[in-house]
């Protein structure tokens, strides 16, 4: 049995593997369920809350969350990683998932996220608005190529040149010192004050961190909102949970954790 | 070695003992090279049949490549420097709270990289330990190449130093005694006795070590950053390549398992002539 769980356990965690699953639609009771939903890494905080409360909904369950860049949960996906649910952070990842015929039904676009400059709370780097990230030695960090959140960030300084004149861009790009693996990795660069600057999302100014952090906003023509699309996918081992778990983000309840953790509602 | 004359697979040693003993033993280490080349077979599969041997040779896998080779030398050169005057004083000398020494150098061997890397932003990052001071003198350390040799060290020193103290501790004393008799100078007797003697352990500790160093992934990319030809060595890339290309992803692998492959390859070759010249 161990052996057996080994494979399975190096993917993405136990579920699916198996291990509890009942037939379709059949949830017997006192037999334990369990869904896993993969999510970009902007959405840790609120799906944390989500899966309680799911939780409580549906006792027999057990949520399995796991958040990462949505290219590299994307790359999960196509791989054959079990998985009931996808979040991601973006179109792109979605229509290709969708593409690949890994996705049941049509994805809905559950909630918006706008861009944000997040900066240690000393400021090291003087930022007070969008256009001093392209001063000369300010310690910028973006997250990987790939990741919604920068390729984001990459459009809005493409914007940006047109606006303040030709150079920008490269002014900004050449602070760049490090590309990391996600969004949350980029802040927490801003958070120990090692990186002057980050772009991340509105929802990744969360609570536990605007003690050393402050967010300068980027100016609304520039910037860019964007739009997570949400799916059961077509491989679901529990695609009722799955609906059920759509169900519960698109709520009213699910959009109010959504809007507390800094995202904006879409449904 | 006993001959058995039979020339079969089994080991000689075990042929002529309990067969189901030595079967079931045998049938243990066949599991075990199926379940290391499985893998390996995959990486060289799917780049065949992807056709993804360009993605070798892309800038991005040039840099990482140079990258790497450059960091695990330093790294190599600073372990070997530090490590084995002080794997020697680990396995001659005795003094107070050694025991206590001993167990420190082991930490960063349990402690998982990614921890490690956390441990070395704390330290030398901004607002760090040593971190603030040098930021003082406008001397900064995340996101350069010197904070992945940092990461190396940390994490690979302890491969060598442990090696080379079972090296130097299986050195007889009355070898380095005859030749002190004989006139030779302590360094001396360290140099042209003590180290050759203990060649063989001191290379394999190096060879581990570098292998570690090659590979070091977590503290690297929590304490150094990723940066195209600063600090994104191999394994950072690859990591990095997963995120948008699979393909280039598995064909940086194979290039890193062929160069750790042939390094190693390479260094066995030449021990083994050394220690057959030796005698």
């Amino acid at each position: 049995m161990a052996v057996l769980l080994v494979p399975c356990l190096a993917i993405v965690g136990p579920a699916g593997c198996g291990v509890g699953s009942s037939d379709a639609g059949v949830r017997e009771a006192g037999q334990e369920s369990t869904l896993t939903v993969l999510a970009a890494s902007s959405l840790t905080d609120a799906f944390g809350e989500l899966t309680k409360i799911f939780e409580e909904q549906n006792p027999d369950t057990e949520v399995r969350a796991s958040f990462e860049s949505s290219s590299t949960l994307l790359t999960q996906i196509q791989q054959g990683a079990p998985a009931d649910v996808f979040a991601s952070a973006a179109q792109d990842e979605m229509d290709e998932a969708a593409k690949d015929g890994l996705v049941a039904g049509k994805p809905k676009i559950f909630v918006k996220n706008r861009e944000v400059i997040i900066v240690p709370v000393a400021n090291p780097a003087n930022i007070e608005r969008f256009r001093d990230v392209a001063k000369p030695d300010v310690r910028l960090v973006l997250a990987e190529d790939g990741v919604p959140a920068a390729d984001y960030a990459l459009k809005i300084l493409g914007k940006a040149n047109a606006e303040y004149g030709s150079g920008f861009e490269q002014d900004v790009l050449s602070n760049v010192v490090s590309r990391e693996a996600d969004v949350r990795a980029a802040v927490n660069r801003v958070v120990v004050s090692d990186a002057d600057a980050t772009f991340g999302y509105a929802s990744d100014y969360t609570p536990d961190i605007r003690n050393r952090t402050k967010v300068v906003q980027i100016p609304p023509d520039l910037n860019i909102v964007a739009t997570y699309p949400i799916a059961a996918l077509e491989d679901a081992e529990n695609p009722d949970l799955a609906r059920d778990w759509v169900s519960l983000v698109t709520s009213e309840e699910g959009q109010r954790v959504l809007e507390e953790w800094g995202l904006e509602p879409a449904v | 070695m006993k001959k058995t004359g039979k020339g079969g697979l089994l080991p000689s040693t075990l042929a002529g003992g309990d067969t189901l003993a030595s079967g079931m033993a045998v049938t243990a280490l066949a599991l075990l090279a199926g379940f290391i080349s499985l893998p390996i077979l995959s990486l060289l599969l799917w780049t065949v049949n992807e056709n993804s041997w360009r993605a070798m040779a892309t800038p991005e896998a040039r840099d990482a490549l140079l990258l790497s080779i450059r960091t695990t030398s330093i790294s190599m050169l600073i372990i070997v420097s530090v490590g084995t005057p002080a794997a020697y004083v680990l396995a001659r000398k005795n003094f107070h709270g050694k025991r206590l020494l001993d167990s420190l150098i082991d930490i960063p061997a349990v402690l998982p990289p990614s921890a490690a890397g956390i441990a070395l932003l704390l330290t030398f990052g901004r607002f760090g330990l040593a971190g603030k001071y040098l930021e003082a003198f406008g001397v900064q350390v995340t996101f350069t190449t010197a904070a992945v040799v940092i990461a190396e060290v940390f994490v690979a020193a302890h491969f060598y130093v442990r090696q080379a103290t079972v090296g130097f501790s299986q050195v007889r004393r009355d070898v380095e005694e005859a030749a002190r008799v004989d006139g030779a100078g302590s360094i001396g007797v360290f140099t042209k006795i003590t180290v050759p003697l203990a060649l063989p352990a001191l290379v394999a500790g190096a060879v581990m070590a570098w292998a570690r160093a090659l590979g070091e992934f977590g503290a690297t990319i929590v304490f150094a950053g990723s940066f195209q030809g600063v600090t994104q060595t191999i394994p950072l890339a690859i990591f990095a390549e997963f995120q948008s290309n699979l393909d280039a992803a598995v064909a940086l692998s194979v290039l890193v398992l062929g160069f750790a492959f042939t390094v190693i390859l390479v260094v066995k070759v030449l021990t083994a002539r050394m220690t057959a010249d030796e005698y």
